[in-house]
Formats: structure tokens, C-alpha cells, sequence
């Protein structure tokens, strides 16, 4: 038996699993449906897809939910796990499933889907036959990912960088490393038995005045690190980041940039797909402007030519929204890309030349570094602050880089901490912001600039 | 001038960390910050450790008030923090309550300065007061 075989075997053995039959979920991928696989869709699309975000702790609930995002035309069916699940609390999921379950009250912030078990959850997706993408935050999520494709969610989002560096403070980043290559593995060999299964990396990051170049090499490196072990279908993301040129150039040098890098290790046949979050900071509390920005986020995601667009609700601001609110944005974004025709085609070429120089200056950095394989090569960039992450919550973030906007919103880099963004570079990045004021007022400016949609 | 700074409790948002961090060094502060998710008995350490002059703690989620209960009995246990300086920020209450309500509540639980809800740079205006005031006196 292989050690990836044994490895599974005790992930796969414990009281929170109900007997896992190797066999039968081979079977059941290798004959399942291709509309389960969004991987299918995206190579014969027409259009934009359209996935909003979801998940209730109850079968009964998530079920409603998707009935209701089906009726609203939605491409992409999403499935939210609740914070107990995402670092491995089963036993607390499983107690608050039972509270939800038998008082009608939410206890949960998701769908606790290793509690639900993959017979049970197979059930609803097959009955929907739509794909459904796995949105997390799980830093080990080796038994939740087993789980989701034993179910029939062939969209697994995350990455051992974006669903840490977000989210934790203190979980090790290198067994975060070895936890996802364990999910890149598995995603991989169940890909050779039907259509691939994706990866899609989360490059929302923190949402927090995160620079371009940080988010791109972000993206590439997950998406390398996916494809090395096999993967064949890989989506990378941003957020909108509040400049409609900075995202226009960001689209443009993410799409050449990936499609490079992918191919300089040899994974040609991969495809990659760009996917595009409507705006991830602080909403509106007024319901009325949010939907206008969720309106605008739509057009930017045209313009930057995303082949998946997620979306957000009016009721963003106050908390997980209703399944009407949410079916309701998936219908007005079908609506939206539907009469959004005749699109111009903008190119800033001075303002991708920088992006395009800031990237290559910072992934050489990364694979000339001494390790011997490419998640230890990352680690160590991490670790000296090569790859810096505004607004990181985790201690091994370096936080030395500090980014504001310019007048036209452009996110730019004005303290570049470790991060070896060239001279030229950064000079063009300082001269388009006034840096005369004191600290005291950039602070303010700063607050000013996160909270910029509100 | 010493400041240990952090978020108290399982209080993962590091936003407004992140800026008093940056407003304190503008200030002239020198700072430790030990960032999101920051047990009590981490900040008295922090502030024993590094010889501080003032522990400034905040909160977003509102949990803080659970924590600020166990803050004297502590404080009690560690023999050279007389002259820490205690100042608790950010949102202090999970729903809500007006600042006449909250800010006598925390100095009962022996804070010195207590700012609910109050503008970054207003409150570090009032901390530096302060400090000033202590100085001369």
C-alpha cells in the first residue's frame, strides 16, 4: 500500500466517519454526472458563471437554499462549512448541528459537512446535478476535502497560503504546506477517472488594501504548487480591489503571468481560469447602495474578462444573509452580464509593464531560493518577509510593507518592508501618492482608504 | 516611552491593531505588539518582560468585558506592574451600551483609561494627557 494509501486510511478512520468506502467513491466519480464538474462548464461556457456564497448547519436548510439558487438561475452552487469544522472541531460541529436540528435556531455559520457525511451530502448534489464549489478556510482540511469530493463537489477552494495567512495566528505554516499537498494529491488521482476536478486559490487574501504584485505571485505560487502534484483545472482569484483600471491590469498580467509559469513547469495541459470576487471589504449598511456596488462589481468583472464572477448580498453588512436576499443578487448578476454587451477593450500597457516587472521580481526571489522544493522555497519567502501580506493576522507575517491609495484608489506600495519590488518600480508606485503628510494624517488616510465603500 | 498593545481573546480582527501599532510609532512609542487572539496572562507577561510602561489592550468583538473581570486578580499576582498603566479600547460591550454605562464599569475593573467607540487618534491625544499629567504630578 502506498503511503498516500496509509495516510488516508487513518485520516479516513475515526468516530467522526462513517465507514469510508474506498471503492465506491472511485465508483461514483468515475461514473458521475459532467455537469457535477465545474471543470466541464468552464470548457464549454458562454458566459460568465455566477456563484453567490452559502451555507446553514441543517440538511433541510442548505437544501432550501439551493433550491432557491437554482430557481434564480444560478451556474455554480456553493457550499459554506462553518468555523468548528474548519479547524477540526467536529465534536463542537456535531453538538451544534443536533442544537440547530432540534430548535430551528442557527448555531452554526455553515454547513458542517464531515458531521453531515459524504452519503447524506451526495444526496442533495446529485439531486441539483449543478457543480458545487467548497468554500472553507481550513488550514488542515484533508478529511473535509475527502469528504467533499466522496460527496460530488469537484470546486475546492483554498491554498496552504491563502487559507492561513487570512485567518490564523499561529498555525504552523509548514504543516499547512504538507496538509494541502495531501488535498492536491487526492484532487489530482480522482482526476484521472472523469473530468479533472479544480483548485481554485482564494486571492481575496485579506481584502485589506493588499497590493496587486502580492496577490498575483500569491496566486502563482498556490497554482504551482497544485499543478506539480497533478492537478489539472485551477482557478486563481482576486478581489475588486476599489480601482476599475488597477483590477482591468490586474486581470490582464494575472491571465499572461499564469499561463507562463504554468507552462514553464511543464503543465501545458493544465487549464487555468481566472475568477473574480465582488468587493470583499466593509459593505455599506445601506441595502440599497449595496446592491449598487454589487452591480458595479459585475461590469469590473466583465472588463476584466473573469470567467467566474462570486458574488455578495445587500445584507453583507449585517451578518450571514437569507436565502432570498442571496437567490436575489444571483438573479440581478445573471441580469446584469446578460444586457452588459459591446465591452471596450482598455490596456494600460506603463501600468502592466510595472505590475508585470513587480511580479517577476518577486517569484525570481522566491525559486532562487535555496531549498530543495518549491513549499519550502515559499515558506522561507514568507518566513523573511519576501512575501508580505498587509494585514495578516498570522506571526509569521512580516507586516513591514505598508500600502495606501493614490487619488484615482489605486492601491500603492509606499513602505516595501523585504519585499524586492524593484527600485523603478517603487518609485513609480511612491511618485503617484502624496507623501508629504505626517504619519498621524496617513494613518487617517489609511482608515479612510479601507473603509472606501462604505 | 514602552507600550504593549494587543487584541484581547479569541478576537481574530487585526485591522485596527495594525494602526495603533503604526500611530503609536508615529508617536514616538517604542512598541510590542502581540497582535490578534491575546490571552490576559500573555499581556502581563509581555509587559514584565519588555518593562512597560503601559498595556493597551483592545477588543472588537465585544469579549473584552468577559476577560476584564479576571484583569485585577492578575494583575495582583505579578509583583513590578504598579506603575503599568492600563488603557482598554476599541468596541468594549457584544450588542450595545452608551459609554456612561461601559467606562465606569472598566475602571472598576481597573483600567485608567477606558475608550469605547472613540476616533484612533482622539484616544492616543487622551492616552499621551495622560501620561503627561502623571509625569508632573
Amino acid at each position: 500500500m502506498s503511503l498516500l494509501q496509509q495516510e488516508r486510511e487513518i485520516i479516513l478512520s475515526n468516530e467522526h466517519v462513517d465507514n469510508f468506502d474506498f471503492a465506491e467513491v472511485e465508483d461514483f466519480i468515475r461514473n458521475a454526472d459532467k455537469n457535477l464538474f465545474i471543470s466541464h462548464h468552464f470548457k464549454n461556457k458562454t458566459k460568465m458563471l455566477v456563484q453567490p456564497r452559502g451555507g446553514f448547519p441543517t440538511y433541510k436548510k442548505q437544501f432550501a437554499l439551493s433550491e432557491f439558487f437554482v430557481e434564480a438561475n444560478v451556474d455554480v452552487l456553493p457550499l459554506t462549512i462553518d468555523s468548528n469544522t474548519r479547524l477540526n472541531d467536529y465534536a463542537t460541529a456535531k453538538k451544534m448541528l443536533r442544537l440547530s436540528e432540534e430548535n430551528d435556531v442557527d448555531m452554526l455559520n455553515g454547513y458542517p459537512l464531515v458531521t453531515h457525511g459524504y452519503r447524506t451530502t451526495r444526496k442533495m448534489v446529485t439531486h441539483f446535478n449543478k457543480p458545487v464549489s467548497l468554500r472553507h478556510g481550513t488550514p488542515d482540511a484533508r478529511l473535509l476535502i475527502e469528504t467533499a469530493l466522496a460527496s460530488g463537489i469537484f470546486d475546492i477552494e483554498g491554498g496552504p497560503i491563502t487559507y492561513l495567512l487570512p485567518y490564523s495566528k499561529n498555525f504552523p505554516l509548514d504543516k499547512a504546506f504538507l496538509y494541502w499537498k495531501y488535498v492536491e494529491k487526492i484532487c489530482a488521482n480522482y482526476s484521472k477517472l472523469n473530468e479533472p476536478i479544480n483548485r481554485e486559490s482564494f486571492g481575496a487574501l485579506t481584502a485589506t488594501l493588499v497590493p496587486p504584485a502580492i496577490t498575483i505571485v500569491i496566486q502563482l505560487l498556490e497554482m504551482m504548487l497544485s499543478l506539480e502534484e497533478g492537478v489539472k483545472s485551477f482557478s486563481v482569484s482576486f478581489s475588486q480591489t476599489g480601482s476599475m483600471n488597477q483590477d482591468i491590469v490586474m486581470g490582464a498580467v494575472i491571465k499572461k503571468l499564469s499561463r507562463k509559469y504554468a507552462d514553464a513547469i511543464n503543465c501545458s495541459d493544465a487549464v487555468i481560469n481566472l475568477v473574480y470576487h465582488q468587493w470583499m471589504g466593509a459593505f455599506p449598511t445601506n441595502k440599497d447602495y449595496a446592491e449598487q456596488l454589487i452591480n458595479m462589481s459585475t461590469v469590473i468583472a466583465a472588463m476584466v474578462g473573469a470567467d467566474k464572477i462570486i458574488t455578495k448580498t445587500r445584507e453583507e453588512a449585517s451578518g450571514i444573509p437569507t436565502k432570498e436576499a442571496n437567490a436575489k443578487t444571483v438573479a440581478n448578476t445573471q441580469y446584469t452580464l446578460r444586457i452588459l454587451n459591446g465591452l471596450p477593450n482598455i490596456v494600460d500597457e506603463e501600468e502592466e509593464e510595472i505590475l508585470t516587472l513587480e511580479v517577476r521580481a518577486i517569484m525570481e526571489a522566491v525559486l532562487n531560493d535555496s531549498a530543495d522544493t518549491l513549499w519550502r522555497k515559499v515558506f522561507n519567502s514568507i518566513k523573511s518577509g519576501i512575501i508580505d501580506v498587509p494585514f495578516s493576522p498570522h506571526i509569521i507575517n512580516h507586516n513591514e510593507m505598508i500600502t495606501i491609495r493614490d487619488a484615482k484608489k489605486n492601491i500603492r506600495i509606499i513602505k516595501r518592508g523585504n519585499v524586492p519590488i524593484p527600485d523603478r518600480c517603487f518609485e513609480y508606485e511612491r511618485g503617484q501618492c502624496d507623501l508629504t503628510k505626517d504619519t498621524t494624517s496617513m494613518v487617517n488616510d489609511i482608515i479612510h482608504d479601507i473603509g472606501i465603500m462604505q | 516611552m514602552k507600550v504593549v498593545i494587543g487584541v484581547v481573546g479569541n478576537d481574530i480582527h487585526v485591522v485596527a491593531n495594525r494602526l495603533i501599532e503604526l500611530s503609536l510609532g508615529a508617536r514616538g512609542f517604542e512598541v510590542f505588539n502581540l497582535g490578534v487572539n491575546t490571552y490576559l496572562e500573555e499581556f502581563f507577561d509581555a509587559a514584565v518582560e519588555t518593562n512597560a510602561d503601559v498595556l493597551l489592550i483592545s477588543s472588537l468583538n465585544g469579549e473584552a468585558e468577559g476577560w476584564s473581570r479576571e484583569v485585577k486578580l492578575l494583575r495582583s499576582k505579578y509583583k513590578t506592574l504598579d506603575k503599568l498603566v492600563m488603557v482598554i479600547g476599541g468596541n468594549l460591550v457584544v450588542g450595545t451600551a452608551s459609554a456612561e454605562e461601559i467606562v465606569p464599569k472598566y475602571k472598576k475593573y481597573g483600567f485608567d483609561l477606558v475608550f469605547h467607540q472613540v476616533d484612533l487618534n482622539t484616544g492616543l491625544d487622551a492616552l499621551e494627557v495622560y501620561l503627561g499629567e502623571r509625569k508632573i504630578s
